[in-house]
């Protein structure tokens, strides 16, 4: 997605977001800390189960220890971590100090029959001997580096004890991993996403054909990336619909040798004069003769079937005094209906005018026709009627004010709102400035061979296209199998374009294109896959000649070549295809579409219809708060990659990512247009990092109130890299505290009293609920509040007869909100934090390091296209420690975990494995 | 110009999508199909409905030992035997004799997955949290397998949002198998068009000149993957064979579309459906499927049906508004189910005055010497209790089969000692249809109370 201009994005404001039901469950636990916050859960969790062991153990564990015997005397439900004695080489010491430790503080809760959160140590030895005792091991690493075990109430080790064991894990998973890596493969088989598969077919064919709704939609899960093996599936039905799109896409690629007819059309209005009445909702503000006509009769009834359209405008703005520029958008498809937000369209692009009517300017617009929704022709009495297309041209100004159209609010300001004037449009399609097109020649070239041996030339140009779609040479034998097709398709087809047309678009079934590179040590390099690799990590696509050719070559898998191609590739426009993928996934941004925002409360939040049926809808026919809330996050992000900028700024940052109504909503001065920019803030300004953005904010709260924890199950897992486990099935939702009544079954006793009876939930949220306290200013949509109604009192949403305008409204909170909001809480085993800025600041000094190793993985998790594993233990800590001088930069990251070895797939000599 | 547009695709010829393909059993296809006609065709369909149902004075689905029978319970009545009906179940009531209540069933396959995530297993059984993470078949597709090929289309599978959803989101009900979810179909006239428009304007010259093409080029490709495999290491290899057999199953699709090509179609008029109607208005729409999945089942076109109503994640969209254009209420659909007892009720309520319209359909049909409901065993529930997000005890009702060995007018109650997995009841169905079954899922037995 182009993150200044929504010309490029593919109907941002649809995305549809998927709610995490999920976590709404979790939120009980608010309840039971802030209740149960005098009594011991520690104490009663030990006291409701029933172990026969003494609290606490011998403090010298050498002494009692008894290698293999899985029981201790005295019990017979606790065992014994059991020791590696197998191997003498190993230092005895080193599993003496952890396994000593492991019994003193762990052994109470986890070398039990019925463990505590499901966490077992039993028979577990230290250095660990396989994967799954690694993993273990590296559990309890985390929990001891973040201090969160053991807990509170149990007896705890010094400080110095921990950071002893801590340490000695570390360096004994790092050597494991070390060793292990040598035997770990590849990343695994998996097929293209339908994100890579858009953008491959795109660079593959050199036109963009919108392919991915007519696929099966790719499985997701919350901060998780889908591009693995584990969830890029393939059935009957992708290739069903891989095949339908490739014969479509060969379709418009392959032209017939004649020139087609040219279809065009020309629209001019003429104006009446400057408008007289405010911008209505109905209205897309763009002047002809009179208002809505340029948008009513755009409509397009002779066009070719498919090919490159071209439209032409000539159009200018009237800007009242302190706007500077007005943004047009065309879309074409079937008739916008802007009073019921019916409509099927596909953007044309957007421009952003400032010249005045005296000084019309010429813009151009291109496409591809295919793209666009046909309208469906009505019968008449001379039978069915031939589709058609119809243009509309909206004007997308936005000053954060949009709803104050509602009912009884102030409209005096909308008379100086900026217009567009459309003098005229001119349709032209298909385009034949040179015929065939490019990329017709691209595939089917000039050639000698062409009239002279022909079977030559078929055998030359599937060579080209398949090494290009399979993005490394094509064999000998895959070559041979392609030209047995054609002949047993071409004795059947009219002609030789289209016998080509469906021997190209089986290539674009096989499965050399449609599942990733993989190097097999024969006719695939590890420098091919390397290419790959890169391209699909920075770019989402496939790599471009100068990759596919330093692959054939030889000379791409080499740290100072990598260097040079990553800067290329992420200066590359295409980067912002990765961005915006990463992005979305990681800090999983479409959940702020799927919350629902109370209006009542929040009245100017959400663009809505004002009249009609869908009165109080958001608004369907143009880009929402919400989605340029999901470009600033991706912006901003794109623009620390871009800058080079510390990993710190995802806590914290000096400036932010901006448009218009984003600055509007944030209350910040002297932004002007739609195109997000970086504005430097000030500390009043309280922003700055991801934590008070509103695409996290929104999307971790009710809509009506906040959720500290929602807020911080994202926290920690975005953010901290914590996996978080899910609750339980059975527990309740959290009701929340601004709607409405509960039911019987869901009241607020039934639920303390569910939770008094579930001991998990307590476990986990202890640990969980003061990370989304200190959230608790920043309110449901995203903006500072740090005020709160006493007690007892609810908040009213606008009321047009109380409250007359939203300064009414305003006065009336400024009423009802007195007591300041208390966003104090204490991180478990840390210190006591009062609000966002101690949060951050928290974080920077005391979860720095944690925060940079999430950000690595993440880069490296989504560059592998494969979950980490215990194993990659040690590239992870290279790469930190690669990046750690310099700040743990986020370019500086991208480049490590491009140089780093898995990702190379070399050992670590630098020998291919 | 652009008449070209108007033609189907190829895949809806090939009525893929919703229309699956079963992994047919080929020989003799004609003369079965001609065979069917004379014994009466045997049909089973699965609906859901997302976010519950209303159930006060009860917990996880289960009542309340001493709580009154709340008039807006979904569940009919509160003792098991005779069934009556309250509000919520009222338009069930003349329908008496043609319905089962079935309580405290559910798949403990969905345990592990959160309240509004174990729809995926609704009609799968799967054990998705342990051991089949990536889901299993579903009953229809099951019963498609054995008899599939009797009919022009194996199954026929519907949904209000279309497409196939992500893993704990699904649109769908209806697997293959393992990592294979069905899209489901959800454009009124695309339905129509797929069941008894397949082949537009072209010949069926064309169309079979085209499929056989069509096949032997996919043979082909197989050949081709099958020697790209051989490269490959284990692991990758296995990755493969989704591909191979998908390859091969649009191959077998292929051909016996090309058989299908000579029975003669339906003859079914579209002025009798109002394939106009939109999400934005739900009764009109409902009412369209259903009216969609009574012909297919009426002309033979298919016998196994599944229809999602709603997903469990709907919020983000049109469809998710469907309670609250019903109910005019504003909050979401979500917390209808949570905490709003009198939305709630009646919610249950519409949703049950769309079901019993279908039944009511089917049993208004003649068929033979009795009605086509007879002859069809009818699925309606939900994958979760009400308010809580507990994954047990679903709500149920099943309805027909009353010519396949079927006895209604009864709630039975599945608690306690008596508590036996939800796939008995699959395993019961499947055997009233003839698909025969020992077991489906996690099924300990079959359900002798509904044929007794």
């Amino acid at each position: 997605m182009n993150v200044g201009d929504q010309s490029t994005s593919r109907f941002p404001w649809r995305s549809s977001g998927k709610p995490a039901w999920t976590w709404i469950a979790i939120g009980l636990a608010v309840l039971v800390v802030l209740v149960g916050a005098g009594s011991s859960v520690y104490d009663w969790a030990c006291r409701s189960s029933d172990f026969g062991l003494p609290r606490s153990l011998p403090a010298d564990g050498a002494k009692s220890n008894e290698p293999w015997n899985p029981r201790s005397p005295g019990s017979d439900r606790v065992h014994l971590v059991s020791f590696s004695l197998q191997d003498p080489a190993q230092d005895r010491s080193l599993d003496e100090r952890v396994t000593n430790f492991v019994r003193r503080y762990c052994a109470e809760c986890h070398l039990i029959d019925e463990p505590k959160g499901d966490f077992s140590l039993v028979d577990l030895s230290f250095p660990p001997r396989d994967a799954d005792a690694a993993e273990s091991w590296e559990r309890v690493w985390e929990v001891l580096e973040t201090s969160e075990m053991p807990p509170r109430e149990a007896p705890r080790p010094t400080d110095e004890d921990r950071a002893r064991v801590t340490a000695l894990l570390d360096q004994g998973l790092r050597d494991w991993s070390a060793t292990e890596r040598e035997s770990f493969g590849h990343g695994s088989l998996r097929r293209l996403t339908n994100f890579e598969y858009q953008n491959t077919m795109r660079d593959l064919l050199g036109i963009e054909l919108e392919l991915i709704s007519n696929l099966p939609e790719d499985p997701t899960r919350q901060y998780e990336f889908n591009n693995t093996a584990e969830f890029m599936l393939l059935g009957p039905e992708q290739i069903d619909r891989y095949w339908e799109n490739a014969r479509r896409a060969m379709a418009s690629v392959i032209v017939d040798p004649e020139a087609p007819e040219v279809f065009r059309k020309t629209f001019r209005f003429d104006p009446i004069g400057a408008p007289t009445t405010g911008l209505q909702q109905d209205e897309i503000g763009v002047y002809g003769n009179r208002r809505g006509t340029a948008a009513d009769s755009m409509r397009i009834q002779q066009f070719p079937e498919r090919g490159e359209y071209r439209i032409r405008i000539r159009a200018a703005s009237i800007l009242p005094a302190g706007v500077t520029e007005v943004p047009l958008q065309l879309v074409m498809g079937t008739t916008l209906r802007h009073d019921a937000g019916t409509g099927d369209y596909f953007p044309v692009g957007t421009i952003h005018l400032s010249n005045s009517v005296d000084e019309l300017e010429t813009f151009e617009f291109r496409g591809r026709i295919e793209n666009h929704p046909r309208e469906v022709g009505s019968v008449t009495a001379n039978g069915q009627q031939p589709p058609s297309l119809v243009i509309t041209a909206q004007n997308l100004w936005d000053n954060g004010e949009l709803n104050d159209h509602r009912q009884g609010f102030d409209t005096s300001w909308n008379l100086a709102t900026p217009r567009v004037v459309l003098r005229e449009l001119q349709f032209e399609a298909p385009v034949v400035d040179a015929w065939p097109p490019e990329h017709h020649r691209r595939i089917l070239f000039d050639s000698p061979l062409r009239d002279t041996d022909p079977r030559a030339y078929v055998r030359e140009v599937l060579s080209r296209f398949m090494s290009r779609a399979y993005r490394r040479p094509v064999t000998e034998e895959e070559l041979e199998r392609f030209v047995r097709l054609y002949d047993r398709l071409s004795p059947e087809l009219d002609s030789f374009e289209e016998s080509m047309r469906e021997t190209l678009a089986l290539v674009l079934i096989s499965p050399q294109f449609l599942y990733h590179t993989v190097s097999d040590g024969e006719v695939v390099s590890t420098d091919d896959e390397l290419a790959s690799r890169l391209a699909y990590f920075l770019w989402g696509s496939m790599p471009d000649d100068e990759l596919l050719g330093l692959a054939s070559d030889g000379r791409l898998n080499d740290p100072g070549e990598i260097n040079r191609q990553v800067e290329r590739m992420l200066d590359d426009p295409r980067a912002l295809e990765f961005t915006g993928n990463f992005v979305g996934q990681w800090l999983s941004l479409h959940k702020a579409h799927a919350v629902k925002i109370n209006q009542d409360l929040f009245p100017r939040f959400l663009n809505t219809y004002h009249i009609g049926e869908r009165r109080g809808q958001e608004i369907s026919f143009r880009p929402t708060i919400r989605d340029y809330m999901q470009q600033e996050t991706v912006g901003f992000v794109a623009e620390l990659i871009r800058a080079n900028e510390s990993v710190d700024s995802l806590v914290d940052s000096e400036f932010v990512m901006v448009n218009e109504p984003l600055a509007a909503h944030y209350g910040l001065d002297g932004v002007q247009g739609l195109r997000l920019r970086r504005v430097a803030l000030n500390a009043e300004d309280r922003l700055g990092g991801l934590l008070t953005q509103g695409s996290i904010l929104v999307a971790n709260s009710t809509g009506s109130a906040p959720h500290p924890i929602y807020r911080a199950v994202w926290l920690r897992e975005a953010i901290l890299g914590d996996d978080v486990p899910p609750s339980p099935a059975e527990v309740p939702a959290l009701v929340d505290s601004a709607g409405d009544a509960a039911t019987e079954a869901s009241s607020i006793k039934e639920l303390l009293r569910l939770h008094r009876t579930n001991e998990s939930c307590r476990d986990c949220h202890v640990r969980l609920d003061p990370w989304g306290v200190p959230f608790e200013r920043y309110n449901s949509v995203g903006r500072y509040e740090p005020m709160r109604p006493p007690d007892g009192t609810r908040i009213r949403g606008f009321q047009v007869a109380a409250d007359q305008d939203l300064d009414g409204y305003r006065a009336y909170l400024d009423s009802v909100l007195t007591v300041p909001i208390d966003a104090a809480s204490e991180i478990p085993l840390g210190r006591s934090i009062d609000g966002m800025d101690d949060l951050k600041r928290f974080l920077l000094e005391e979860r720095r390091d944690q925060i940079a190793e999430n950000v690595a993985r993440r880069f490296l998790t989504y560059g592998l296209g494969r979950p980490l594993s215990v194993r990659d233990r040690a590239t992870v800590h290279a790469i930190l420690d690669e990046t750690r001088a310099d700040g743990f930069r986020m370019r500086d990251m991208i480049l490590a975990v491009c140089r780093s070895q898995p990702f190379r797939g070399v050992d670590q000599e630098g020998h291919e494995r | 110009m652009t008449r070209e547009s108007w033609r189907l695709s190829r895949r809806d010829v090939l009525r893929g999508g919703g229309l699956s393909l079963a992994l047919p059993l080929l020989q003799g296809m004609n003369s079965v199909a001609r065979a069917s006609c004379v014994a009466r065709p045997k049909r089973m369909v699965v609906t859901y409905f997302s976010y519950g149902a209303f159930m006060p004075g009860s917990r996880d689905g289960q009542p309340i030992a001493g709580q009154e029978h709340d008039a807006w319970n979904w569940w009919p009545c509160a003792e098991p035997g005779e069934l009556t009906f309250n509000e919520s179940s009222a338009p069930f009531a003349g329908l008496k004799d043609s319905v089962s209540y079935l309580r405290g069933l559910d798949h403990a396959g969905g345990y592990g997955l959160g309240g509004h995530s174990s729809g995926d297993v609704f009609a799968t059984g799967a054990d998705m949290s342990v051991s089949e993470k990536t889901n299993n078949i579903s009953i229809d597709q099951y019963a498609a397998r054995v008899n599939g090929h009797l009919t022009r289309y194996p199954s026929l599978v519907l949904g209000t949002e279309g497409g196939t959803g992500s893993y704990g989101q699904a649109k769908t009900l209806s697997h293959y198998g393992p990592g294979r979810p069905i899209p489901a179909l959800h454009r009124t006239q695309e339905i129509f068009n797929r069941l008894f428009r397949p082949y537009s304007n072209e010949s069926i010259e064309r169309i079979r000149a085209r499929l056989a093409r069509e096949a032997s080029v996919l043979d082909l490709v197989g050949e081709h993957a099958t020697s790209y495999r051989n490269r490959l290491g284990v692991d990758d290899r296995r990755k493969l064979d989704e591909y191979l057999e998908s390859v091969r199953s649009i191959e077998q699709r292929t051909e016996r579309t090309t058989r299908w090509t000579h029975e003669p179609l339906p003859e079914v008029e579209s002025s009798s459906l109002n394939l106009d109607a939109q999400y934005e208005d739900p009764l009109e729409y409902t009412r369209c499927m259903y009216d969609l999945i009574f012909l297919a089942l009426q002309t033979d076109a298919t016998r196994y049906v599944t229809f999602m109503l709603e997903s469990e994640q709907s919020t983000s969209n049109e469809v998710g508004k469907f309670a609250n254009t019903v109910l005019k209420y504003n909050g979401q659909t979500h917390d209808i189910a949570h905490k709003r007892p009198a939305e709630s009720g009646l919610w249950d309520r519409w949703r049950a005055e769309q079901h019993a319209y279908f039944l009511q359909r089917l049993r208004d049909t003649a068929e033979d010497d009795g009605n086509l409901l007879d002859h069809t065993v009818v699925v309606w529930g939900s994958a979760h209790p009400h308010s809580s997000h507990s994954t047990r005890n679903y709500p149920i009702q099943v309805a027909g089969g009353g010519g396949l060995g079927l006895r209604h007018g009864k709630l039975h109650a599945f608690e306690g000692e008596r508590k036996v997995p939800l796939a008995n009841l699959f395993v019961t169905l499947l055997n009233a249809i003839d698909a025969p079954a020992d077991s489906f899922a996690d099924s300990t037995s079959d359900m002798s109370e509904l044929r007794g």
